[in-house]
Order: C-alpha cells, then structure tokens, then sequence
C-alpha cells in the first residue's frame, strides 16, 4: 500500500518566552516522529494532552512551523514536499487538505450564513469560476453531509452540536480534499450524535476516496473507526500498527495503561479491556 | 429515612424568547452513604437540578411552587424556604459541598491553594486558623498528594489536572459535608487520572460515608462509582434505580439508546448506533414523552406523542416513563 503522506523524523519545538540575552528555553512538542499514513485509510492518532497529537497533524498541514525533519504528501498524480512548498505547490495542497475541528461552538462563524461558511474556501482558493457553480457545489457537498438545503440561509446560532459539526466537515470537504486532518471532531459531542457523526465520516471516506489523520484522546472511538492507529505520548510515537493488534495486544507499557483506564459499564468490572 | 428528598422539582428560565423548561416534575432520594449518578447528554437539564439544590441557579430562574427540596436531618431544611444568604450556609459548604468540572475555573488563581481552604473551613466551623491549617494539609496528604505542607502553599497553576481535582476533592470533604455534590469531575482528565480520580472517589465514599450526587455523561464513570442510577433528557427522568439492573436491563428506550451508542471495545467491527435525530432545541420542546421524536421504537401516532407516560415500576426500586402496559 502507498503512503499518502510520510513524515521522517519530525521535530516541532516552540520557544517558551523571550530571553534579554541568549536564546529562549524551547518544549519539545514532537520528537523524531516517523509515520507513514497509508492512503484511503482511516489512521488514527491517540494520547493524552500534551502528548503532541494536535501538533503533528497541524505539521503535517504546514500550519505550525517544523524544526527539523521532513514531510512529504503523495497522491500518486501530484507529490511535493511540505518544508520547500512554491505558493503554486502550497495552493494546490491547501485545496488537497483540510481540517476539522473539535469544539462546532468555536469553528463556525456566527456572522456568516451556512452557504457562506461552506463556500469561503472554495472562494478563497478560486475554484469555482462564477456564483452559480459555488451554489451547486455547496448545495452538492451539504447534501452528502445530510444538512437540510433549506437550512443553508440559517445562521450557526439556530443548530444543534451535531449539525454543526455536520457544517463544519461540509465546509473541509468542499474543495474536494484528499486528505483531513480530523482532530477530536467528536469529543465535544453528545453520546447519541457521536456516533451519528462518525458514521458519517466513514461513509464519505468510501464515497470521496479520503484519507483521515483522526486525532482522538478516546480509545473506544479509535478502536471502531481506524484501521490504523499510533499512540502517541510526550512527543513520540510509543506504538503503533493496524488498530485490531494494538488493541488485542498492546505491547507498549503506556498503551495498556491507556487502555485498562477506560471505565467499565459493567460495576461489578473495573475496565473495559479484560485481560 | 432519606438525607435528600427532591419532589417534583420544575425549574424554568425566563429568556428574551420566553420561559424555557429545563428541569420537569423531577422526583429522587438519595439515602445516606449513597451514590446516586445522574445521566445525560448537554440539555438534560442534570446540572440545573443540582444547582437547585443548593440555590445556585442564576435570578431568571422560576421554580414551581409544587417544588419541593428538603435535606432531612435536625432539624430538617427545606431548601426553597431559605431567602437570605446567610442562611444559606449549611447548604451551601456546611452539610453541602460541591466539586465542578474545571478544577482551574473552581480555584481563585492568585491567592494560595491552602489559603483558599482555611478560608472556608473559617466560614464553616468554630476552628482556629493553625487547625485549619492542620486540617488541610491532612487532608491533602489523605487524597493523594505527595509533599502536602509545600503544596499548601502554592498557587494553583503550580498543580498538575489531576492535582487540582484532588485538591478540589480534599477541599470539599474538609467541612465533613453529609452530601457532595460532584457536577462532571473527571470530564476534563485525561483517561488515566480520570481512573485515579474514580478510584480515590470509591475510597473516600467508603472512609468518610457521606452520599454523593454523581453527575457525568459518562455512563462508564457511573457504572464504577453510582449505587443508584437517574437518567435525564431533556428535564425529566426517563429511567432510575440500582445501577446494576439500569444497565444491564435497561428499561427505557433512551437508555437502551445511550447503550448502544457507546462503542463497544468486545467486538470492533459492530457498527455504531446513533440515536436518530438531533436533540431539539429547548424552545420546541415535545409534546407527550420528550423522547418520542427520536424514539425509532414507537409506531406513528403512539400515545408517548400526546401523553406523558407516569414512571412505573418495571422491576424491584427500578422505575422507568413508561406506560405500564410497555413493561417487558
């Protein structure tokens, strides 16, 4: 299977304050992480916070600057690498990628209309030529995430959690992305409208050929949607391989620990993975 | 004999788009030493009821005169009869503490942690001040934290999450409340300090015997920690009773609905089940069951839409809002 997108010993570092002389003490936030993300999976990313799950995904996205390493993006027609990208290569990528975020409150603006929200980034990286065909392609992508075309003159402030997140991914994949970075799209969800929204997600994977980095802190979640997941903690990668395996056996001392703390539903046991 | 008695507590807020109903004829006990946790999604309207409690909610709030909240002791109190402030201070501290979600929210950020402490335990009880110190820092040490006399002294950015939340813990029990009332307390941890938060919860439950009001939306969470379980949607309680028959023989379809959304770690390839629909907004609220527009159970003109099933008892203490001729 191809990588989609591999990245070679990644190192992010931000500098913590300013110093008068010298340079500022740095937080190591990803350190020397390797990772190939395969195409068409759905690949998923765990770890407590802090860890630097947030940070690789938005590395890879070239929205935080990398300190050492290399990032490369393949789709088989169009390849490129993310550290020396052209403003021609990094308008391509920008429509080749996107993101979705956790809190659906946070992401959408409330000025804007659900047709404007979903269209900016088509109008933004100009890919659509006149008015009429931003409309038939927001009409077009709303309808594949189920928003009621009706509701596209509405503003946020009128939609439930779950509606709006169901927004905010009409809005990432508009421009026809190939691959999005999902990062805890769910967990400001309620139970009942989570699994809705990763049914979704799924769905269009199949149907729009996509590739998702899933950043999650829920075990539970992962196991169900990813094929593949690595588990991230202070800044590395400790473990990773198919989800199926990590999950019967992990063998790193942190993922079974990751694991043996999700809470049981049964009272009479004290967690959810018996071993 | 009961510590808690709430009776058909109805609680609405006036808004600029007119009264909403968030809390509707909502009825438990909670025995001493008891754990009741109360389940729901955002809406539910479990925060509101144990705001209630201790009379927390904001000036917009009208409470039903039906309404009724006593905390049973000697002599007993009735909540809603309690007008000035000053009165208010055995339930709000003295029999009552409460533990919130953001422990970083919960603390003052520039006045010490122990200050914060003494403080309260000076409010609440006839103590001097080097007991209360005394008090503390013990009670500090009892919850888990290393280096308790250097850590009393410190402020609470200088605290790790999972401290917070245990210093929070430690500060709530110092007054030897009957009730603590824990609104999401581990929602904001991480999985592994959320476990050690629930496992220093069960210990506390068993050396100091007060009840504890659990409030989460985690049905996991309440399965390791509730005696007793209530859950909400929408203001009303669809289903209560022993934690064990609520989970395992689910009486209601919303929590059968909850259940089966969760994803299951047995079997990885089962598909997950949302519940259909969207939960509505709190002006358009239902008619009948509020539950009966996303209930896939219910054939078309069932009578949950016109009528608000009673709780009925579907097994031992187990009652669920049903009709009774719906009991399995």
């Amino acid at each position: 299977m191809t990588s989609l997108v591999s990245v070679e010993n990644l190192t992010v570092t931000f500098p913590l304050g300013q110093r008068l002389f010298g340079a500022p003490p740095t937080l190591r936030a990803v350190k020397n992480v390797s990772l190939q993300i395969p195409k068409g999976s759905f690949f998923g990313l765990v770890g407590e916070s802090g860890s630097g799950k947030t940070t690789l995904g938005r590395a890879i996205l070239k929205a935080t600057p990398i300190e050492d390493g290399k990032i490369t993006y393949d789709d088989g027609s169009w390849k490129c690498s993310i550290a020396e990208m052209s403003k021609a290569q990094e308008r391509h990528f920008r429509s080749q990628t996107q993101m979705i975020f956790q809190d659906p409150y946070a992401a959408l603006s409330p000025r804007m209309t659900v047709r404007d929200i979903i269209a900016e980034p088509l109008e933004v990286l100009g890919l659509t030529k006149t008015r009429e065909e931003t409309d038939a392609r927001v009409r077009e992508i709303a309808g594949k995430c189920r928003i009621n075309l009706e509701h596209l003159r509405r503003y946020p402030h009128a939609f439930s959690g779950g509606q709006r997140q169901r927004i905010s991914i009409a809005r990432a994949l508009a421009t026809g992305p190939k691959f999005v970075v999902a990062d805890e799209c769910v967990a400001a969800l309620d139970v009942s409208i989570q699994a809705d929204i990763l049914n979704l997600l799924k769905k269009l994977q199949h149907t729009l050929d996509l590739t998702f980095l899933f950043i999650s802190h829920d075990l539970s979640v992962v196991a169900h949607v990813c094929d593949y997941v690595a588990v991230m903690y202070l800044g590395e990668i400790v473990e990773e391989g198919p989800t199926k395996q990590i999950f019967a056996n992990p063998k790193h001392s942190y993922t079974q620990a990751l694991l043996g703390a999700i809470p049981s539903l049964d009272p009479d046991q004290r967690s959810r993975v018996v071993r | 004999m009961s510590l808690l008695s709430v009776d058909n507590l109805t609680i609405q807020f006036r808004t600029d788009e007119g009264l909403i109903t968030a809390v509707e004829n909502v009825s438990f006990d909670i025995q001493p030493g008891e754990v009741l946790g109360l389940a729901g999604e955002s809406g539910s309207g479990k925060s509101v009821t144990a705001k209630a409690i201790m009379q927390l909610n904001g000036h917009n709030t009208v409470y039903d005169p039906a309404s009724k909240i006593v905390l049973h002791g000697d002599p007993d109190i009735d909540v809603f009869s309690l007008r000035r402030e000053r009165d208010m201070l055995p339930i709000r501290g003295g029999a009552i503490s409460m533990i919130f979600q953001e422990p970083m929210a919960s603390f003052a950020p520039a006045i010490t942690v122990g200050k914060q402490m003494v403080e309260q335990l000076q409010v609440h009880t006839t103590m001097s001040k080097s007991q209360a110190k005394e008090l503390s820092v013990e009670m500090l040490d009892r919850v888990g934290i290393t280096d308790p006399g250097r850590r009393f002294d410190q402020y609470v950015f200088e605290y790790s999450g999972g401290m917070r939340q245990r210093a929070m813990i430690a500060m709530a029990l110092t007054t030897k409340p009957r009730l603590l009332i824990a609104d999401e307390p581990t929602t904001a941890l991480d999985v592994t300090i959320q476990r050690q938060v629930i496992d220093l919860m069960k210990e506390l439950i068993d050396d100091f015997g007060m009840s504890i009001l659990f409030i989460t939306h985690d049905l996991g969470v309440i399965a390791q920690t509730a005696d007793q379980l209530a859950v909400m949607y929408l203001g009303r309680i669809m289903e209560r009773g022993p934690v064990r028959n609520v989970l395992r023989n689910p009486a209601h379809a919303y929590t059968r609905g909850l259940l089966n959304a969760l994803p299951n770690l047995e079997d990885l390839d089962a598909p997950l089940m949302p519940i259909p629909g969207d939960i509505p907004s709190p002006l358009e609220r239902p008619s009948g069951c509020v539950f009966h527009p996303r209930n896939a159970e219910l054939a078309p003109g069932s009578r949950y839409e016109t009528e608000v099933p009673p709780m009925t008892e579907v097994g031992p203490s187990h009652f669920a809002a049903v009709f009774p001729e719906d009991v399995r």
